[in-house]
């Protein structure tokens, strides 16, 4: 009884002195303020290695869309700064700005570069992830990718895009070749040497694909590089839009036949296609896969002018994913699978890049005021997208995050790029 | 025919008349039923048996002073009629301040009253603050015996602390979006009077150290805070404040 009446005695007593709450939703999401300090060593060997290193993982970092990394000019910490938490002076890393603090260190023995790379926590003052990696010698650029990987996968628990690879077309001599590269279009090799070779796609596993005027009519060719291609697809007056599904083993295509163009889809090495529009004296093209393999992004005229629709894979429920514009085109379906990117052309005549929600119908510009932007194409894991723009003259490839933020040119040498693709 | 009859002046028989009176007849009758209507219709309603919201937002209390109240427009004296009738030639305007108007009162009688008053004031406003405070509260004799203001500034403090921490609620990029939906932290926070941070610290963790960071980051940057009114201090210094995040909208 008595301890009842303590409990009603406290609980009034309780409740009165209840403290105030305060909720707060919807944080900024930005990407993280970083310091990246100058990579260091102490043998010869890497030391040759370091510049090329230094500004590889330098790109990767800042044209990733998570880091804003912080202006070498602005360190207040020196270039000799060790490379441990006793040896840190934290505290001239928060006077910059920095939320972490990225520190790599070369060295090389075995006609191997080995790297490490340490991430440290700036308002903590400790240490939060290491990791090593060993690459030929020769190849420092790859060493910077693999240290930027592991990195992006221990803070995002993805996979990063710094080793996935890049095919386009590009101006030449005899008309336009395709090259495969790294992610950063640098390491590009040819894989065609002769007449107009345009559309790449890449294809899971190995090799690309490509529309080519080799035996006079545009028909679907792949190659790898340093061998010839080999015909894939021949049907119609010309085949297009090469793309395949995320395991390689489904293909669709444009086939285009007098006033006609259809999609067809087969097998991934071309056979057993089968066509799955049928829409007489208009135009179906530009296939892009659903991550799942599902359902076919695609542009087709049937509507008065170019529009962006999706179907299932067999060609059934054909759906209308946009609305706005009177001409919208180069769809690609993000590997996310919620939005697919597409080029329209504006009130003023410009192209720019868009993406639609594809169960919202929720359209967001990605771009604008800046020249013609065109041709988007997803990274692997989605949080990127590629795309070819003029805004600096000439078309060269640019990346941006998949909302349009952190838009930087390729730091390859300038040219006329098209047609990019991003894959694995 | 004469000149008179064929001329185009002269006024000739015209089939419109009787369609001129019936449009007339005819607005007539459609504009008194309009008014009609309206004056049947279009009446405001109001419910006379309502009752009316009474709000005291004024302490009961002693009136103020009226001193302290704020000064009322008031319209100048009219000049004398003497000053009217006899125009005053005015003397360039360096000199205007040694001539002597009737118009305008000595300064030295202005000189004399003005220190007297100031001084009995701040007397005055000496001698109340050394009485109780209880005598001293100031409001209306039909305010309210809790006042509403107290109740508001404390609200209105804590939506400033929460707007400024807000502000600073940044979240870096890094964090996996399908952990967005569900990351939850709360702080705790205590603050002086003066808006200081007397203490800060993660009360309940979200599991992702990057975010829990950023939530003790957001109220650090925030910091100073604007000072806390009187009703809150003890409150804020004592209890402090818990400030609960979420990552998601």
């Amino acid at each position: 009884m008595s301890r009842l009446l303590l409990v009603l005695l406290v609980l009034p007593c309780a409740a009165s002195a209840q403290q105030n709450v305060i909720e707060i939703s919807g944080a900024n999401f930005r990407p993280m303020p970083i310091g990246v300090a100058v990579p260091s060593t102490q043998d010869d060997g890497a030391r040759r290695a370091l510049a090329e290193f230094d500004s590889a993982l330098m790109y990767d970092l800042s044209a990733c869309g998570l880091f804003q990394v912080l202006d070498r000019k602005s360190y207040l910490a020196p270039v000799t700064e060790g490379f441990t938490v006793a040896a840190i002076s934290f505290s001239k890393w928060n006077d910059v700005g920095a939320e972490s603090l990225v520190k790599t260190q070369l060295s090389s023995g075995d006609d191997a570069l080995k790297g490490e790379l340490r991430l440290f926590g700036v308002a903590s003052g400790r240490e939060d992830f290491r990791v090593s990696e060993a690459v030929p010698v020769k190849d420092p650029r790859k060493l910077a990718h693999k240290l930027a990987n592991a990195l992006y996968k221990q803070l995002t628990r993805e996979t990063g895009p710094f080793e996935t690879r890049l095919a386009y077309s590009r101006k030449s001599p005899g008309g336009r070749d395709i090259y495969i590269s790294d992610w950063d279009g640098r390491n590009a090799q040819r894989v065609t040497s002769s007449d107009v070779n345009v559309i790449p796609a890449l294809i899971p596993g190995d090799g690309v694909g490509f529309t080519s005027y080799r035996q006079r009519k545009p028909w679907l060719f792949s190659a790898k590089p340093g061998s010839e291609p080999t015909l894939l697809v021949n049907r119609g007056s010309m085949v297009t839009g090469a793309s395949w599904t995320s395991d390689g083993k489904r293909l669709a295509v444009s086939v285009s036949d007098g006033e006609t163009a259809d999609i067809w889809v087969g097998n991934g090495d071309g056979t057993n296609l089968a066509r799955i529009t049928d829409t007489k004296f208009f135009l179906n093209t530009s296939p892009s896969w659903s991550p799942d393999g599902k359902r076919i992004a695609f542009v087709s005229n049937r509507g008065g002018n170019p529009q962006i629709y999706s179907m299932n894979a067999d060609g059934s429920s054909p759906r209308r994913l946009t609305f706005q514009g009177n001409y919208n085109t180069t769809p690609a379906w993000s590997p996310r699978g919620d939005l697919v990117a597409f080029t329209a052309r504006d009130e003023r005549n410009a192209f720019d890049l868009f993406t639609v929600n594809v169960d919202t119908g929720k359209v967001v510009r990605l771009t604008q005021d800046a020249s013609n932007n065109e041709e988007p194409t997803f990274s692997p894991n989605g949080r990127l997208i590629l795309f070819t723009s003029t805004r600096s003259g000439s078309r060269h490839l640019h990346v941006m995050t998949f909302d349009g933020n952190n838009q930087v040119p390729l730091p390859n040498e300038r040219s006329d790029y098209a047609t990019p693709d991003w894959g694995p | 025919m004469s000149t008179t009859a064929d001329s185009l002046l002269r006024a000739r028989p015209s089939g419109m008349r009787p369609f001129l009176v019936a449009s007339v007849l005819a607005h007539l009758v459609i504009g008194g039923g309009l008014f009609a209507l309206s004056a049947f219709f279009g009446r405001p309603s109001i419910d006379l048996e309502q009752k009316p919201i009474i709000a005291s937002l004024v302490r009961l209390g002693k009136p103020r002073d009226e001193k302290l109240l704020p000064r009322k427009e008031e319209e100048p004296p009219p000049p004398p009629a003497k000053a009217e009738a006899e125009p005053v030639k005015l003397p360039p305007q360096d000199t205007a301040v040694k001539i002597p108007t009737k118009d305008v009162k000595p300064e030295k009688t202005a000189s004399k009253e003005g220190p007297k008053d100031n001084k009995k004031s701040l007397f005055d406003a000496l001698n109340r603050a050394s009485r109780g405070a209880a005598a001293e509260i100031e409001g209306a004799a039909d305010g309210d015996p809790e006042g509403d203001s107290a109740k508001q500034e404390g609200e209105r403090y804590f939506g400033l602390l929460r707007a400024v921490v807000r502000r600073n609620y940044d979240v870096s990029d890094t964090i996996p979006e399908s952990e967005r939906r569900t990351l939850k932290a709360e702080v705790a926070l205590w603050i002086g009077t003066a808006g200081e941070v007397l203490n800060v610290k993660l009360t309940k963790a979200s599991g992702n150290e990057m975010f829990d960071s950023a939530v003790l980051g957001a109220v650090k940057k925030a910091s100073p805070f604007a000072p806390p009114p009187d009703t809150l201090k003890d409150t804020l210094r004592k209890q402090g404040v818990a400030i609960v995040f979420r990552a998601a909208e």
